[in-house]
C-alpha cells in the first residue's frame, strides 16, 4: 500500500513536471505558427487526406526553408476520417491550440460541423476541395462567412459540366445516375440532374462502401438501355461499379466526379475497362500546374501527387502569403484574406480572389479528364 | 417500386444472387459451425474473410509476380494459379481461424463460463484484426490482377452466365458436399456433433473437446477463406472493411437459415442473395439491406430458430 503511495505520489510529481515542460515552449515561443488540416487521415477517405496533407506539407517544407522570422508548423492532428460526426470534436481540438491560426478543411460535412467552433475562434479557413454548394449560399445555415473560403469551384459548376462531359457526342443520350448516398453524392446528382433534363432517364443508389455487387443497378441499366451512365460517388465504389458494368457488356459512356478522380480508380477498375471514362473535377493536378514542384512533391513522398494536392499547396500558401505581410494574429489573417485587395497568384499561374460569401470571384475552373492507356489524362476546361 | 426490372431481369438477377448467396453460404459456415459447438457469435470470422481475400491477392501478385495490368492466363496455368490462390486463402484463413481461437477463447472458456466474455474478445479480435489491416494498407482498397477472363459460358432465360459465376456455384456445391459427408460421416465429424448436442457428456465420454473446438474453427476458416477467394475472382477488389460488410450479411444468412446449421447456412445464404438481388431491383439498392432484415425478422417471428431450425435439444451440426 504505502509503496504503491509512493508510486502514485512520483507519477504524479513525474506529470506535472512534463506538463512545466511541454507548457514552457509554448508559453515564450510565439514566433511559432502553426496551420492545421482538417481531413480524413486515415478511414476508407484516407487517400484524398493523404494527398491534401502532402501539399500542406510540401509548402510549409518550402517555407521554412526560407529561414523565416515566423516559423509555421503543421498542427498535429485534425483527422476527420471524412466523417461528419468527427467534424465538430476535430475542429473544437483545432480552435483550442491558440499557435493554429489558419485551417484547411477537405471535406464539406465535416466542415460545417466544424464551423461553430472556426467561428467563434475566428480562424480563417481555406478549403481546397469542400464544394457543397451551401457552404458558400448566404441563405443557407451552413453558410460559412466571414471564415470560409474555398480556392474551388462548387457542384453547382460542376452538376452542369458532369452532365455536358457525360453527355457530349452521344445520340440519343439516355443518362442512368448513380449516387453513393453520401452528401456530396446527393448533392452533386441533384444539380446533375436538374441539368440533364429530359435526358435522365433513372437512377439508383448504392451506399459507399456497403455494396460489393452491382448485379441489380446494373440490371436496372440495361432494362432502360441506358447509354450514359454517371456515378456521382467516390473512386473505391466507382471502380468496382465500372468494371462490373463493362464485364457484363455495357458499352455506353462512364462518367464520373471529382469524388472519382483518383489515380487509384483506373488500377481498380481494369486498365480495359476504365478506358474511355470521362471525368470532371474542380482541380489541376500538379504536374500540370508546376511540373517542378510535382518532382519535388514526388521526391519528399515518395508518391505522385493525388487529387487536391495543388488546391492544399495553395491554400496554405495563401496563409503563409498573409503571415509574410506580418499578420501573425487569427484576427489579422482572416481580415487580410477578407480585404477587398487581397489577391494571390497560384501555383498555375492564376490570380485569384474571393468573393465576401468565400467562393472564388469570377466564373470559376472545371476541369475535364478522360482515362487513357491506364492513366487519367487532363482533357481541358468541362 | 419498380417491378418491371425484376421481369425484364429476372433470369440475371437470379443467378447473380444465387452466386453471391453462394459466398454468403462459404462465410456463414464459420459463424454457424462455431455456433453449433460453443453457443458462442463468432464475431471474428468476418475479419477470417478480410485476411482470406488479401491472402488471394498477395498470392497473385506475391507468388506469381501478377500485376493489375497482367493479362488474364489460360490452360494449365490458369489452373494451378486459381488453385494456389485458394489452397492460398483458404490455409491462411483457417490457420487465423484457428488462432483466434486459441488466444482469444480458449483461455476464457476454461476460466470462466460467461460467454459474455467470449462475445467482447471477438469483437475485440475483429476490431484488432481490421484496424490493424487498415493502418497496414493505409485504408487504401486493394484490387486484384484478374486471371480469369470473365467470358459468357452461355446463357439461360436470356441471362448471360460467366465463368466466374458458374465456377463459384460448382465449387461451393462441392465444398458443401465434402463439409456435410464429413461431418456426418467421419469420426471427427461425429465427435463435432457430439459436442454440439451435448458439452459435458462428450466430454466424459472421453472426447478430446481442445482438439475438436479447433477442428470446428479450422474447417470455419477454410469455408470462409473459399468464400474470400471466390470473392476476389468475381468482385476484384477488397479493401480492411470488407469483413464488416460480408461478414453481417453471412451472420444473417446463418440466423435466417438457422444458426448452428450447416443445411440451414445453406439455405439461409442462397435466400439471402437472391433476396438482395430482388429487392435492389425493386425498391432500389439503398433498401437491400432494410428489405433482408425485415425479412430476417418475419422469418423469427414465426420460426425463431430461423427456417431449418431445430429445438435447442437438438442437434446442432
Amino acid at each position: 500500500m504505502k509503496k504503491n503511495k509512493v508510486v502514485a505520489v512520483a507519477t504524479a510529481v513525474a506529470f506535472a513536471a512534463s506538463t512545466v515542460v511541454a507548457f514552457a515552449p509554448a508559453a515564450q515561443a510565439a514566433d511559432v505558427l502553426k496551420i492545421a488540416y482538417q481531413g480524413p487521415l486515415t478511414g476508407p477517405e484516407a487517400q484524398t487526406g493523404t494527398d491534401g496533407i502532402r501539399g500542406v506539407k510540401l509548402a510549409l517544407k518550402y517555407y521554412n526553408a526560407t529561414k523565416p522570422k515566423v516559423k509555421v508548423e503543421l498542427f498535429n492532428g485534425g483527422d476527420d476520417q471524412g466523417d461528419d460526426a468527427q467534424g465538430g470534436t476535430v475542429g473544437a481540438g483545432i480552435a483550442a491550440d491558440p499557435a493554429v491560426v489558419g485551417v484547411l478543411t477537405a471535406y464539406s460535412g465535416p466542415t460545417i460541423a466544424a464551423l461553430p467552433s472556426y467561428k467563434a475562434a475566428g480562424i480563417a479557413i481555406v478549403s481546397p476541395s469542400a464544394t457543397r454548394a451551401s457552404l458558400t449560399d448566404p441563405a443557407s445555415k451552413d453558410y460559412g462567412s466571414p471564415v470560409f473560403h474555398r480556392i474551388v469551384s462548387n457542384d453547382d459548376l460542376q452538376g452542369p459540366a458532369l452532365a455536358r462531359v457525360a453527355t457530349n457526342g452521344v445520340k440519343d443520350p439516355t443518362v442512368f445516375v448513380v449516387d453513393d448516398q453520401s452528401s456530396y453524392s446527393v448533392g452533386l446528382t441533384k444539380f446533375v440532374k436538374a441539368s440533364l433534363g429530359t435526358a435522365y432517364e433513372a437512377g439508383d443508389s448504392a451506399a459507399k462502401g456497403a455494396v460489393s455487387d452491382f448485379s441489380a443497378t446494373i440490371a436496372k441499366i440495361k432494362k432502360v438501355k441506358a447509354n450514359v451512365v454517371i456515378y456521382t460517388g467516390y473512386y473505391a465504389d466507382g471502380a468496382k461499379f465500372l468494371k462490373q458494368l463493362r464485364d457484363k457488356g455495357y458499352k455506353g459512356v462512364y462518367a464520373g466526379g471529382d469524388g472519382v478522380l483518383n489515380s487509384a480508380f483506373p488500377k481498380l477498375a481494369g486498365k480495359k475497362q476504365a478506358e474511355g471514362a470521362r471525368l470532371t473535377a474542380p482541380t489541376v493536378p500538379l504536374e500540370v500546374a508546376s511540373p517542378k514542384i510535382a518532382a519535388d512533391f514526388k521526391k519528399e513522398f515518395g508518391a505522385d501527387p493525388g487529387v487536391y494536392s495543388t488546391e492544399a499547396f495553395d491554400a496554405t500558401n495563401i496563409f503563409l502569403q498573409a503571415i509574410k505581410a506580418g499578420k501573425t494574429t487569427r484576427a489579422d489573417i482572416l481580415a487580410y484574406i477578407n480585404a477587398s485587395s487581397f489577391s494571390y497568384k497560384n501555383t498555375a499561374g492564376v490570380t485569384l480572389k474571393f468573393q465576401p460569401s468565400g467562393d472564388l470571384s469570377g466564373s470559376g475552373l472545371m476541369n475535364q479528364f478522360v482515362v487513357k492507356n491506364g492513366v487519367i489524362k487532363i482533357n481541358g476546361k468541362a | 417500386m419498380d417491378f418491371s426490372v425484376l421481369t425484364d431481369q429476372f433470369a440475371s438477377l437470379t443467378i447473380d444472387g444465387v452466386a453471391l448467396g453462394f459466398i454468403y453460404v462459404l462465410i456463414a459456415l464459420g459463424y454457424t459451425m462455431v455456433y453449433g459447438v460453443l453457443r458462442l457469435i463468432n464475431f471474428a470470422n468476418s475479419e477470417v474473410f478480410m485476411l482470406g481475400s488479401f491472402a488471394t491477392i498477395l498470392v497473385a501478385t506475391q507468388v506469381f509476380n501478377k500485376t493489375l495490368e497482367s493479362d488474364p492466363l489460360t490452360g494449365f496455368p490458369l489452373v494451378y494459379t486459381m488453385l494456389a490462390m485458394l489452397l492460398g486463402a483458404m490455409i491462411v484463413s483457417g490457420l487465423i481461424s484457428v488462432l483466434i481461437e486459441i488466444v482469444a477463447y480458449r483461455r476464457l472458456r476454461s476460466r470462466t463460463s460467461n460467454r459474455l466474455t467470449s462475445l467482447i474478445s471477438a469483437i475485440g479480435v475483429s476490431i484488432f484484426l481490421a484496424e490493424g489491416v487498415r493502418i497496414l494498407t493505409s485504408s487504401a482498397p486493394m484490387g486484384t490482377p484478374r486471371i480469369l477472363e470473365k467470358n459468357t459460358l452461355f446463357t439461360v432465360f436470356g441471362a448471360d452466365v460467366r465463368v466466374d459465376t458458374f465456377l463459384v456455384i460448382i465449387f461451393a456445391i462441392i465444398l458443401l458436399i465434402i463439409l456435410d459427408t464429413f461431418v456426418t460421416k467421419t469420426r471427427l465429424g461425429k465427435g463435432i456433433r457430439a459436442v454440439s448436442m451435448d458439452y459435458d457428456t462428450s466430454r466424459l465420454m472421453g472426447i478430446n473437446l481442445n482438439k475438436i473446438i479447433s477442428t470446428t474453427f479450422l474447417i470455419g476458416g477454410l469455408g470462409t477463406g473459399a468464400a474470400s477467394f471466390f470473392y476476389i475472382t468475381v468482385y476484384e477488389q477488397t479493401r480492411f472493411s470488407i469483413g464488416f460488410e460480408l461478414g453481417l450479411a453471412a451472420f444473417t444468412a446463418a440466423v435466417l437459415g438457422g444458426i448452428g446449421n450447416i443445411r440451414g447456412a445453406f439455405a439461409g445464404g442462397i435466400a439471402l442473395g437472391l433476396i438482395e438481388m430482388y429487392s435492389s431491383a425493386v425498391f432500389g439498392t439503398q433498401w437491400r439491406s432494410i428489405t433482408a432484415f425485415v425479412i430476417l425478422v418475419l422469418v423469427l417471428l414465426f420460426k425463431p430458430n430461423g427456417i431449418f431450425g431445430e429445438s435447442l435439444q437438438q442437434a446442432r451440426v
